[in-house]
């Protein structure tokens, strides 16, 4: 999965042009071989294979739509059914009258293309999520079932074209073509099955060009983490109804492909067993690989021929079997698991690499390297103001954040609270990804509270989520090429920045490793630096230090700084140690609405605030964060509010997760799975300081 | 309008609605519970109707048959989650993927069982007429059953033991593991529920529509999109979706044909989902 992820993706900054001379020089192979073999071989043979090529351009329509788009279809045969019936009416009316059917071809391409675009406008722009595509592309293709099954009889025709209900459309011309004043020529049947090949060559070169296009990058990145593109400023839902559409062109004009070989068409195309035919063969040949669709193809009509039975009556019962084996033994596909095992054993040969084994020893060594801006264009950035204006989310009789007016500046502001406070739903209210109940959010007095997601983004609002939310499955440098290429839209740009990035976040020896390999600090500062990259004017940090080392939490407080220069930058934090390094107003959430602000100093010793911070009981023990944590000046009972939270955290990262979802608005001391002894008997070093 | 054509028309309403209710709330247990979408649902259904069949032909009595019918698929179904569907929650497309072609698979091998004619079983109960309408009395047995499915639902949902553990495992399955519940066990009698749905729909609709092979298919794209048009919660999901697309598909097939009922459910249900991605019942959820 991961090479073939690679390949998708390409290497990283340099899309690579070699491989496309090389998919050309193939694909140019492949047709000289089929030529030499199609006039070789008798016509009929040759005809016969027509099909192979045919239902492997249906295929490929899936693999486009499923392997690279992530879109889960089970209407792509649908759509080729579609196409079918559209050239076999445009056909059948036309090549008495003009003499060809090329247009007829063009005709279907373009109605199975609207439909899909139709179709997929409804899915996507409604936010439909998989299963529900799946669902709703299959309950399509049944209805369309039902329906062109009831049309027999004279009243369902075009022009001269029956439907023909159930028993199909008959008669539909063959691939016609003639020069404007010139004689009519059908393709003879050699010529059609170099045609069909030479197309699905041609679709194969095309989809394997565009998968390394940013527009095929973007496909595959919004298929592993569909939040974090959007929240990058990627059109998610445009570029799902890009795709879906492409898909559906390529489907239709299979069919239309199809209608002109076999000069029939049934309803049958549109039920269950094709259906699941298109799925089986991209999941036979690998859901990611274009050779795959041609294989898949083949392989699948083998096997169904061998154990079909002769008349081919229990094809159905070896499709199933088939699709029930592979989804329980080889989830990948054959042809990916082949070229795994290929892999596997060349990884033995040579000296293995672990990439788990260098993971934990980055890092400590840079510790004084504080980050700069590397651009200095980026400091021209205008700050903007983001404010809220008595925005209120309920969920159900819960307010979670309860009529809240904020404004927040250029600089550095931090928003503290206990669990449940709100902090992490007011962000959401202004990143865009909860729309609030009531209130408004304004970026310079301009109303964002109905603007989508991406747009808020693209705006320059910038946000890194409470739980990392990077590419796992991509290396480090897709990752920021991904955030690079976000807002200027220029591949020389997004590979110059997303390198001069790697070495500005030290993350160069990573560069190529597997994102998701990385350590929970590492994660968050990807994530920060993804945030960076995109140039945002306000950037909205939750819990960015969670998981990460002392010198990675200094490290970040020094970049926090650096962008508040230039920027809007709004922290939430439980870190207490951070929150002071960082020296900013603090605005004290609690139960949804807002508490009180102040500085760091006012508000360590504002009795309130530690109080809704420890609940009841009052004055534990000392803080420890398990970090030694340098510039600890805070008195006992004061500073160990805040220490707690921190405490859990340094010790377990991403521990403090846990308790989360438990009761809203309590202080953390009734929520937390967290013992007093823990804190009672850590070594108390801060509070002896 | 005279009264006895209302009553036809509210009758007929009722039907379209009891039958759409009863084909998708087996569906919408196994969705609403495990988040799984078993594509063999409508040759789950099938499967009763055959069983029913089975059980006529061999001289029971037809409800008994039916009884027996709903038992045999639940049994079914609960073998076919031990085998299948235990290796892959939580892997949603791979569910719908085998479970797709466990369905070709029993189309199949019915048809090589029974062959592809119609077969029928005779309506139990005659014709009832309101004015100048003859209606069947049948109708009424399908309303029944409808709202009797709904209420048991949420009676087990609600009152049983096995419904709080089965509910406790969809919130958090690792918290009732933690809590000492056997998650597998309970998610076992979740599929077995929905099949026995599954079945009994197949058997009650036996004597009204052509029982076939591939009758599966002609009722599975009206279940799924009443599921996901209902959302999450199911009990209420699937009543209020039924009701909204029983009447657009009653309104469409009284004034055009059934196929164009059909047409107008699936594009009242795409343009919902349009505006209301969650289904009905989904704005109740955080979002």
């Amino acid at each position: 999965m991961r090479d073939l992820l690679s390949r998708v993706a390409g290497s990283g900054a340099h899309p690579a042009s070699g491989s496309a001379r090389r998919d050309v020089s193939g694909a140019v192979l492949a047709f000289a071989a089929a030529a030499v073999l199609g006039n070789w071989v008798e016509e009929f043979t040759a005809f016969e294979w027509s099909l192979w090529a045919v239902q492997a351009i249906l295929a490929l329509s899936l693999t486009l739509v499923w392997g690279y788009g992530g879109i889960f279809s089970l209407g792509q045969a649908a759509i080729y059914g579609i196409g079918g019936y559209t050239y076999g009416f445009w056909a059948i009316n036309l090549v008495d009258n003009t003499g060809e059917s090329i247009t007829a071809v063009l005709a279907a391409v373009a109605v199975g293309t609207a439909f899909a675009a139709l179709l997929g406008y409804f899915m996507f722009y409604g936010n439909v999520t998989d299963v529900y595509v799946a669902i709703i592309t299959l309950a399509t293709s049944l209805v369309l079932f039902a329906f062109v099954n009831s049309t027999s009889g004279t009243a369902y025709r075009i022009g001269d074209a029956p439907f023909g209900g159930y028993n199909g459309m008959t008669r539909i011309p063959r691939i016609t073509w003639r020069l404007p004043g010139g004689e009519s020529h059908e393709l003879t049947r050699t010529q059609f099955f170099l045609f069909c090949v030479a197309a699905g060559l041609l679709m194969a070169v095309a989809i394997r060009v565009l998968s390394r296009r940013p527009f095929g990058r973007i496909a595959v990145a919004l298929q592993h983490n569909e939040l974090r593109t959007v929240l990058l400023g990627y059109d998610v839902r445009w570029h799902k109804l890009a795709v879906f559409t492409i898909g559906g062109a390529v489907a239709s004009f299979a069919g239309a492909l199809f209608a002109a070989w076999g000069r029939f068409m049934s309803p049958t195309v549109f039920s269950l067993t094709p259906a699941a035919l298109v799925v089986i063969w991209v999941l036979v040949g690998g859901r990611s690989s274009v050779s795959g669709a041609f294989v898949g193809v083949l392989v699948v009509k083998g096997f169904s021929s061998w154990f079909g039975g002769a008349s081919g009556d229990n094809e159905p019962i070896v499709l199933g079997v088939i699709l029930v084996l592979i989804v329980l033994l080889l989830p990948g596909g054959i042809v990916a698991n082949i070229s795994r095992l290929r892999h596997w054993r060349r990884g033995r040969a040579s000296p293995s690499r672990d990439p788990a084994a260098d993971a934990e020893q980055v890092s400590v060594e840079e510790t004084d390297r504080h980050p700069v801006v590397a651009d200095p264009a980026d400091l021209q950035r205008r700050a903007r103001l983001i404010a809220t204006e008595a925005v209120t989310k309920r969920y159900g009789g819960l307010a979670a954040v309860d009529a809240v007016s904020l404004e927040f500046p250029r600089g550095v502001s931090c928003l503290i609270g206990p669990n449940g406070a709100g902090k992490s739903t007011l962000l959401d209210l202004l990143s865009g990804r909860r729309r609030p109940t009531a209130g408004a959010v304004t970026l310079d007095g301009e109303d964002l509270t109905k603007r989508e997601p991406f747009l808020r983004a693209r705006g320059g609002v910038g946000i890194k989520l409470q739980v990392a939310s990077i590419y796992e499955a991509l290396s480090v440098r897709e990752n920021l090429w991904l955030a690079c290429y976000a807002m200027p839209r220029d591949i020389d740009e997004a590979n110059r920045r997303a390198a001069s990035l790697l070495e500005w976040l030290d993350l160069r020896d990573e560069a190529e490793r597997t994102a998701g390999t990385l350590s929970h600090g590492k994660k968050q500062w990807l994530e920060i630096g993804m945030v960076v990259s995109t140039n945002p004017s306000v950037v909205l940090l939750d819990e960015p230090t969670a998981g990460m080392t002392r010198e990675e939490t200094a490290r970040t407080a020094s970049l926090v700084r650096e962008l508040g220069e230039s920027a809007s930058v709004i922290v939430v934090e439980h870190d207490m140690d951070f929150v002071r390094q960082l020296d900013a107003p603090i605005t004290v959430l609690h139960m949804g609405s807002l508490f009180t602000q102040g500085t760091f100093d006012e508000l360590s010793k504002d009795d309130r605030v530690i109080d809704i911070y420890l609940g009841a009981h009052n004055g534990n023990g000392g803080p420890d964060d398990g970090r030694g944590s340098a510039p600890s000046k805070h008195h006992d009972g004061r500073g160990s509010a805040p220490g707690k939270h921190h405490d859990g955290r340094g010790s377990a990262p991403g521990k403090h997760h846990d308790g989360r979802g438990s009761a809203p608005g309590k202080p953390v001391e009734a929520s937390g799975g967290r013992t007093d002894g823990t804190i009672a008997n850590g070594p108390s070093a801060d509070a002896d300081a | 309008m005279a009264p006895d054509r209302i009553f036809n028309l509210g009758f007929d309403l009722a039907t379209t609605v009891s039958i759409l209710a009863l084909v998708s709330l087996g569906l919408a247990v196994i969705f609403g519970m495990r988040g799984v979408i078993n594509l063999a649902h409508g040759e789950f259904i099938m499967l009763g109707a055959f069983a029913t069949l089975t059980g006529t032909r061999s001289g029971l009595n037809t409800w008994l048959a039916m009884a027996l019918a709903a038992a045999a698929v639940g049994l079914f179904g609960i073998v076919v989650e031990r085998l299948l569907i235990r290796h892959l929650y939580r892997r949603l497309a791979d569910t719908m993927l085998a479970t797709w072609g466990l369905s070709l698979i029993m189309v199949q091998a019915v048809e090589n069982r029974y062959g592809s004619v119609t077969e029928g079983i005779p309506v139990p109960i005659g014709n009832f007429t309101v004015g100048e309408f003859s209606m069947s009395k049948y109708n009424f047995v399908l309303i029944a059953a409808a709202a009797a499915g709904v209420v048991a639902t949420y009676t087990i949902m609600r009152r049983t033991r096995y419904g709080l553990l089965a509910r406790a495992t969809t919130q958090s399955a690792t918290m009732a593991e933690g809590l000492g519940v056997n998650t597998s066990v309970v998610n076992m009698w979740t599929f077995g529920l929905g099949s026995v749905l599954a079945g009994a729909a197949g058997a009650l609709l036996a004597p009204v529509v052509g029982v076939i092979p591939t009758m599966g298919q002609t009722f599975v794209a009206r279940a799924f999109m009443t599921v996901i048009v209902g959302g999450p919660s199911f009990v209420a999901g699937t009543v209020s979706a039924s009701g909204l697309l029983g009447f657009i598909e009653n309104v469409g097939t009284n004034w055009f044909t059934p196929v164009i009922g059909q047409a107008m459910l699936l594009m009242a249900a795409i343009v919902v989902l349009r505006f209301l991605p969650q289904g009905l019942t989904g704005t109740r959820l955080r979002r």
